[in-house]
């Protein structure tokens, strides 16, 4: 849905803090598939939905059996069900419209990874990343679960029997394995601790391919690009790895059988490294040799040109940005809080950063006008561009100086009514209803208010700048009133929430790092934007202008 | 026009005489069932569509109303006030004195044009402080306040999808602006005069419709900054008359007229096809039944009343 003046070149990556939002701690987030919705987890067991574009919360989810951290937050494809794993081993699945909770299953062990399967719309089977144990399938309608191989025997066609105690290799069962769905959710994609990927069909629990990653190091994450094109492994060795797909998307199963028969004449893990290595290559390696640091929640932009990794060190908040290509173009950095996870917007150049004080960051490209912008017949130039003049622009009476014609034909049809459609969502299944916003209800103002309003009076006029709880106050010639030393603001609808001032000392350190400084142009002094100090709310913080 | 089937003009229905001062602003709601109107005499009034009976009043407001909005589910109405605050109605409320639900306050002046994001999750207002704000409906919130012009905002609209917002003053420039960053994209009209007193988006979001003081209304598309269709015959030279698409039976634009009358042209022809009478004022509101083929207008101080015109059958 980018509109065609929206400037092309601007979609890349974030630079700077854009805004928090701040609601109980938050420890884990995901965006819905079109980046509208934004699903947090909570220490305190509940998940929270905030509305993308107005950066208010727009549902809760509370659980009272449920009072645990949340280690995940997964939705389903069109955005209709969310999943929700704890820290009291218990996966629940919730329905986002209704706030109802569908199901909840206990299993033996913390899940830290929950994911739903992404080839339906409504998902009853989903992948859990248990702490110290093999992942498993876990049907949520009868609550029964398969585990899934973490590695290839070394004898044997593949399959692994079904007790998970240790691993057949004999390592001990304390490391996390990673495991991610395909796109389509036929495949599962599983990284073990020996470095290797293997590629198992979930719905016969089998070993299809192994894909050896070089280093062997214990794989932590393993993620696919939104397009399904590429994925990405994050391994102990401190590096992460980008591969590229080969399989097709729609039938991966099927590609894969077929390999698997041409391949008959090799044997056990030989016949699957062939199979692996016509499923996946690799593609590039990206590490910080010179500080060898280990990366912690790397994933992919939304439109996979990009790959981002935050620091796993204590203490510090950065973000790693490279190109597909391998360069790094970017390190963003946060205030001094360890970063816990990280996603990056489905569609905008949007990255969204979760500190370990319960903060969620939002970056963004600094928003510059373009001079082309403030009148019609502005354009920009990349660079100089020799002018050549008219034949008659020096003359004291030009030819061309009559009417000047439109080189539009004014008779032809114009179409007021089909619309565009949207290429970075061309896989979208129309037939489904997609789930993009819940409903804005706006919650009724103080009660004293509305006993004013059956005549009209002239009360009303005069309360205008007095505090008003829910409306933002701007003065007339642009000076944003400074929130920072009035009261708290009591919050009116009364089921909101816990919304804490902040303590003037972030307030003061996020302002070091906001870049919203004030565009003039020359010819329309007055054309400026203002973005409204919101220190009140918690919710949402813009930094401060500069008034004219 | 392709279909070949003539054109079947639109007869006069009903007038609505409910308003003691001059009738602002009229809108149908997205579903088709209720009818607002919006009025100097402080009152905002809820129609049935079907019996065209009187179902609400909504009072509340302590100075003349300039225009409303209903949000997509027709659940609610905002309207935008010359006390400077612009509230929020529900449609549906089983009596008038719960109707009201909030008041957004924050604008130094007259508020004079408002409208629901399309996922009506946000509200754009544009006043006369020369100032657009964009509010938060859940909470109220004032998310963005941008000074966008340099004389009273006339007129603003979302786009389809709800990225981009077009505003429209009287200082003669028509700009298109990010709603989500509250950055400006593009200026589509800047000459100092004439004043542009209206602009909205076509349905598709790839077109705005622009009226300007200079009794003209045309089609632009704002990607490549050039005008498709000019549509003339009427006057508009010192009210802000709302013009808008009728979809439903051919495709035409309507528009309120300062000499009393309807004006009805064809897209694609720019002819005008009919010319609807029977105001005794300038009609400064007209609005589309989203499915039937109805067509609402308001009157100014001289009129007060709210005309229905429909097609034969």
């Amino acid at each position: 849905m980018n509109a065609p003046i929206i400037d092309p070149l601007q979609g890349d990556f974030p630079e700077v803090i854009e805004e928090y939002l701040e609601h109980g701690v938050m420890k884990c987030i995901a965006f819905n598939r079109r980046g509208t919705l934004l699903a947090a987890g909570c220490s305190d067991g509940n998940c929270i939905i905030w509305d993308f574009e107005t950066r208010g919360i727009a549902k809760e989810l509370r659980d009272k059996d449920c009072i645990a951290a949340i280690t995940s937050v997964c939705w389903s494809k069109y955005g209709h069900r969310i999943l929700v794993s704890a820290a009291d081993k218990s996966l629940t699945l919730w329905d986002v419209v209704s706030g109802e909770r569908l199901t909840r299953t206990t299993l033996q062990q913390t899940p830290l990874q929950a994911r739903l399967n992404p080839g339906s719309s409504t998902p009853s089977l989903c992948l859990a990343c248990p702490l110290s144990s093999a992942p498993m399938i876990v049907d949520l309608n009868t609550g029964s679960t398969t585990m899934l191989p973490v590695s290839i025997p070394d004898t044997g066609n593949g399959t692994v029997p079904q007790s998970r105690n240790k691993f057949s290799d004999g390592t001990p069962p304390f490391t996390p394995t990673a495991a991610c769905f395909n796109k389509y959710g036929d495949l599962i994609y599983v990284g073990n601790s020996k470095g290797e990927i293997l590629i198992i069909d979930h719905r016969t629990v089998q070993v299809q391919a192994m894909v050896p990653v070089s280093g062997s190091a214990v794989v932590k994450n393993i993620v696919f690009s939104r397009n399904g094109q590429y994925l990405l492994t994050n391994s102990n060795d401190r590096t992460i790895r980008i591969y590229e797909n080969l399989l097709p998307f729609k039938d991966g199963l099927v590609a894969l059988d077929d390999l698997d028969k041409t391949l008959n004449e090799l044997d056990g893990v030989e016949k699957l490294k062939a199979v692996g290595s016509k499923c996946l290559t690799l593609f590039r390696e990206f590490q910080d040799s010179i500080t060898k640091m280990h990366w912690k929640a790397p994933c992919f932009s939304g439109d996979g040109e990009w790959v981002i990794g935050g620091s796993a060190s204590k203490g510090e908040h950065k973000i790693y940005i490279w190109d597909r290509a391998g360069h790094l173009v970017k390190i963003l950095e946060g205030p001094k809080e360890a970063l816990i996870d990280l996603a990056w917007h489905p569609v905008h150049p949007i990255v969204v950063s979760v500190s370990l004080t319960g903060f969620v960051y939002i970056w963004a490209k600094d928003y510059t006008e373009n001079w082309s912008a403030f009148a019609p017949d502005f354009k920009e130039l990349e660079e100089n561009e020799e002018y050549v003049e008219r034949e008659d622009e020096f003359d004291l009476v030009p030819e061309t100086e009559k009417v000047k014609e439109s080189d539009v034909n004014e008779d032809d049809e114009v179409d007021i009514l089909t619309l565009e459609k949207n290429s970075a969502f061309s896989d979208s299944d129309m037939s489904q209803e997609e789930l993009c916003f819940l409903p804005a209800i706006p919650s009724p103002d103080v009660p004293e208010r509305q006993d004013k309003c059956v005549e009209s009076s002239s009360k009303l006029v005069d309360s205008n700048q007095s505090g008003s709880p829910l409306s933002e106050e701007a003065e007339p010639n642009g000076h944003t009133t400074n929130h920072a030393s009035s009261p708290p603001e009591e919050d009116a609808g009364g089921s909101r929430m816990k919304r804490k001032r902040k303590p003037s000392e972030k307030g003061l350190e996020l302002q070091a790092e906001k870049v919203r400084k004030p565009k003039s142009s020359g010819r329309l002094s007055k054309v400026k934007n203002k973005s409204v100090v919101d220190q009140d709310n918690g919710n949402g913080f813009h930094g401060d202008d500069v008034s004219d | 026009m392709a279909s070949g089937t003539p054109y079947k003009p639109y007869r006069h229905l009903k007038t609505l005489t409910a308003h003691t001062r001059a009738v602002s602003c009229v809108k149908f709601s997205n579903d088709g069932t209720l009818l607002a109107s919006a009025s100097l005499d402080k009152t905002v009034i809820v129609w049935s569509s079907q019996t065209l009976s009187l179902v609400h009043r909504l009072v509340g407001h302590s100075d003349g109303v300039s225009d409303l909005a209903w949000s997509s589910d027709s659940h609610y109405i905002c309207s935008a006030s010359d006390d400077r605050t612009l509230r929020i109605w529900d449609a549906r409320a089983a009596a008038t004195e719960s109707a009201h639900v909030k008041t957004l306050r924050g604008h130094s002046d007259f508020v004079f044009c408002v409208n629901f994001s399309p996922q009506s999750n946000l509200i754009v207002s544009g006043s006369f402080d020369e100032t657009i704000r964009i509010w938060e409906v859940k909470t109220g919130r004032c998310l963005h306040a941008i000074r966008a012009h340099t004389m009273p905002v006339t007129s603003v609209h979302f786009n389809r999808d709800g990225s981009l917002i077009v505003s429209a003053s009287h200082d003669g420039t028509c700009k298109i602006w990010d709603s989500s960053t509250a950055t400006l994209l593009k200026t589509l009209i800047d000459d100092k005069v004439p004043a542009v007193s209206f602009a909205k988006f076509s349905p598709n979001g790839k077109f705005i419709l622009v009226a300007t003081l200079n009794d003209t209304l045309k089609l632009w598309n704002y990607s490549t900054g050039k005008f498709l269709k000019i549509y003339a015959g009427h006057v508009n030279r010192v009210y802000c008359i709302t013009s808008t698409f009728s979809v439903t039976n051919g495709k035409y634009i309507v528009s309120g007229s300062e000499d009393r009358c309807v004006y009805l042209w064809d897209l694609q022809q720019k002819t005008m096809v009919q010319k609807l009478e029977g105001h005794s004022d300038t009609v400064i509101s007209v609005t589309c039944h989203p499915t039937e083929n109805k067509i609402a207008s308001a009157g100014l101080d001289g009129d007060r009343t709210v005309r229905i015109w429909a097609q034969d059958s």
